[in-house]
């Protein structure tokens, strides 16, 4: 399998299929990484867009200095925190959350957003890109700008005070804890 | 945590390994967090999307054509890009040689760095795992437990190979040293690398022996020149066997330390065969999740080896995406 970062130097040396190639790879984490953020699918679809267009217009200067996935969850962090600048300006971006749609949506995914909530967000935004992203301590270090052993310490904060309030959640709703520990078929195809 | 998430150091790791066997407060506290993960991972989000959206095939389209939008349709305006481009050009040229120099100069040196870093061989002491008990963990954590526990497993000592523990299924669990890599690799003597690997039955019998065979020659010091053409000698004769149908190995530990490129890697499983051309198993095209394996590649052994990665680690955790 070709590696992201040959691609990445196939695409800045004119290679469409190359660029075709990395969509596809990174298309869905993408939308992963925007949707669990925002709660807003239609935003999360433009600002996954958002991420390739601006990989179209910097390729000429791209350097293999990090990893492509690393690279890619760098502007998408920038796109993000220009979103939220955004909402906070508008005003919505404390309602977005509470606000978003729960319709058809399982419970244990309920609960885990739930509980995401609880948490700081700086501690949350680096257990998510740990879970969900699944990037280095280091690469975690780098894009956020903060050291490695901050990194560290936070995320086995996060993570102690995620199963904390799993915990107690469910000593109180032990159904949903059932629910969360269904077997999935699979994991891709909720929300 | 750190070793849940595969980021520590091979040796940490085998030591983090070996206590936590003996920790039942670890053990619950890596549970739960494993717990914690699993749970996390109930919040999927799909898209709906598929294929190239518009917005951004018009944007491919606009690069391609760029450089040709470029041109210069005033006279004036050329004549001034013309000997601004003279400018530039001349100052681009010294800058594209002093980068030259640069490049080279840094580009030999960590060539040179990485090809003397292990020119030649340790002392033995480095390529030992001193705690045994660690190094037990740390070839058991090649596969998952239900498979290693009941393996035989193999420790590397003064002798070479020996058995540590009797297995009861056919499996055999070890830790390969550096110099189970191609024989021109730069890090053939990198006393780092930690291998563990489980044979299936076929390949304990068929596959192991070369590991056994390349360990002692390196013990008894003999150049790679002459192992070379003992291992060559030793296929000709029939003393070392061609792999077995079926033969194959486990390499999902999190702990191992592959070399200085790879780190741990990513867990996979390796598929031994008799010379084969790759493209009986379409290794190596795109999309394929086979890859050839260069450990054999141009070697004296005439195997053809396979490597597929796998999406978790022994311990069931997941691993990151290639």
């Amino acid at each position: 399998m070709t590696s992201d970062e040959a691609l990445m130097l196939e695409f800045q040396g004119g290679s469409r299929a190359a660029f075709e190639e990395l969509f596809a790879r990174y298309r869905k984490p993408l939308y992963g990484f925007f949707g669990r953020r925002l709660n807003n699918p239609e935003r999360a679809e433009d600002l996954t867009q958002e991420t390739f267009l601006a990989v179209i217009r910097a390729a000429s200067r791209y350097e293999p200095r990090a990893s492509v996935r690393t690279y890619l969850y760098g502007i998408a962090l920038k796109l993000l925190a220009a979103e939220r600048r955004k909402l906070l300006i508008s005003g919505a971006l404390g309602r977005s959350v509470p606000e978003a749609k729960t319709d058809g949506t399982p419970e244990c995914v309920l609960w885990v957003r739930q509980a995401l909530e609880k948490l700081d967000a700086p501690e949350r935004e680096i257990l998510m890109l740990r879970e969900y992203e699944q990037l280095s301590y280091s690469d975690i270090a780098e894009l956020l700008r903060i050291p490695l052993n901050t990194v560290r310490s936070r995320l086995f904060r996060s993570r102690l005070a995620l199963k904390s309030y799993l915990e107690s959640e469910a000593k109180t709703n032990p159904d949903l804890r059932a629910s969360a520990e269904q077997p999935r078929p699979g994991r891709r195809g909720m929300q | 945590m750190a070793y849940l998430d595969g980021e520590l150091p091979t040796d940490q790791a085998t030591q983090t390994l070996s206590h936590m066997e003996l920790c039942p407060e670890c053990q619950t506290l890596a549970a739960d967090f494993r717990g914690v993960s699993q749970e996390l991972m109930a919040w999927e989000v799909e898209s709906s999307e598929v294929g190239i959206p518009s917005m951004i095939n018009a944007a491919l389209g606009e690069r391609h054509q760029k450089p040709e939008a470029a041109k210069v349709n005033s006279p004036r305006l050329e004549n001034r890009v013309l000997t601004s481009r003279w400018v530039w050009a001349g100052a681009l040229a010294i800058v594209c040689v002093a980068v030259g120099l640069t490049l080279t100069v840094t580009s030999r040196n960590r060539n040179e760095d990485r090809s003397t870093a292990y020119a030649s061989m340790a002392s033995i002491e480095q390529y030992l795992i001193q705690n045994r008990n660690a190094e037990i963990a740390l070839a058991r954590s090649a596969a998952p437990e239900a498979i290693s526990n009941n393996a035989k497993i193999l420790v590397f000592g003064w002798q070479g190979y020996e058995t540590a523990i009797e297995g009861k299924n056919g499996f055999v669990c070890m830790v390969e040293r550096s110099w189970m890599s191609p024989f021109n690799s730069a890090e053939f003597w990198n006393p780092k690398v930690r291998v563990p690997m489980c044979f299936n039955p076929a390949a304990a019998r068929s596959i192991l022996p070369l590991t056994i065979k390349r360990t002692e020659m390196i013990l008894a010091g003999i150049s790679k020149a002459q192992m070379i053409d003992s291992i060559k000698a030793g296929f000709d004769n029939k003393e070392l066997p061609l792999p077995e149908s079926g033969a194959m190995c486990y390499m999902m530990s999190r702990a191992g330390y592959l070399n200085d490129a790879l780190g741990h890697f990513v867990p996979h499983l390796m598929f031994y065969f008799p010379l084969t051309d790759k493209s009986s198993w379409g290794a190596d095209l795109r999309d394929s999740p086979v890859t050839l394996n260069p450990q054999f590649r141009d070697g004296p052994e005439p195997i053809t080896e396979f490597v597929i990665p796998v999406g978790k680690w022994s311990d069931g955790t997941a691993a990151p995406v290639m």
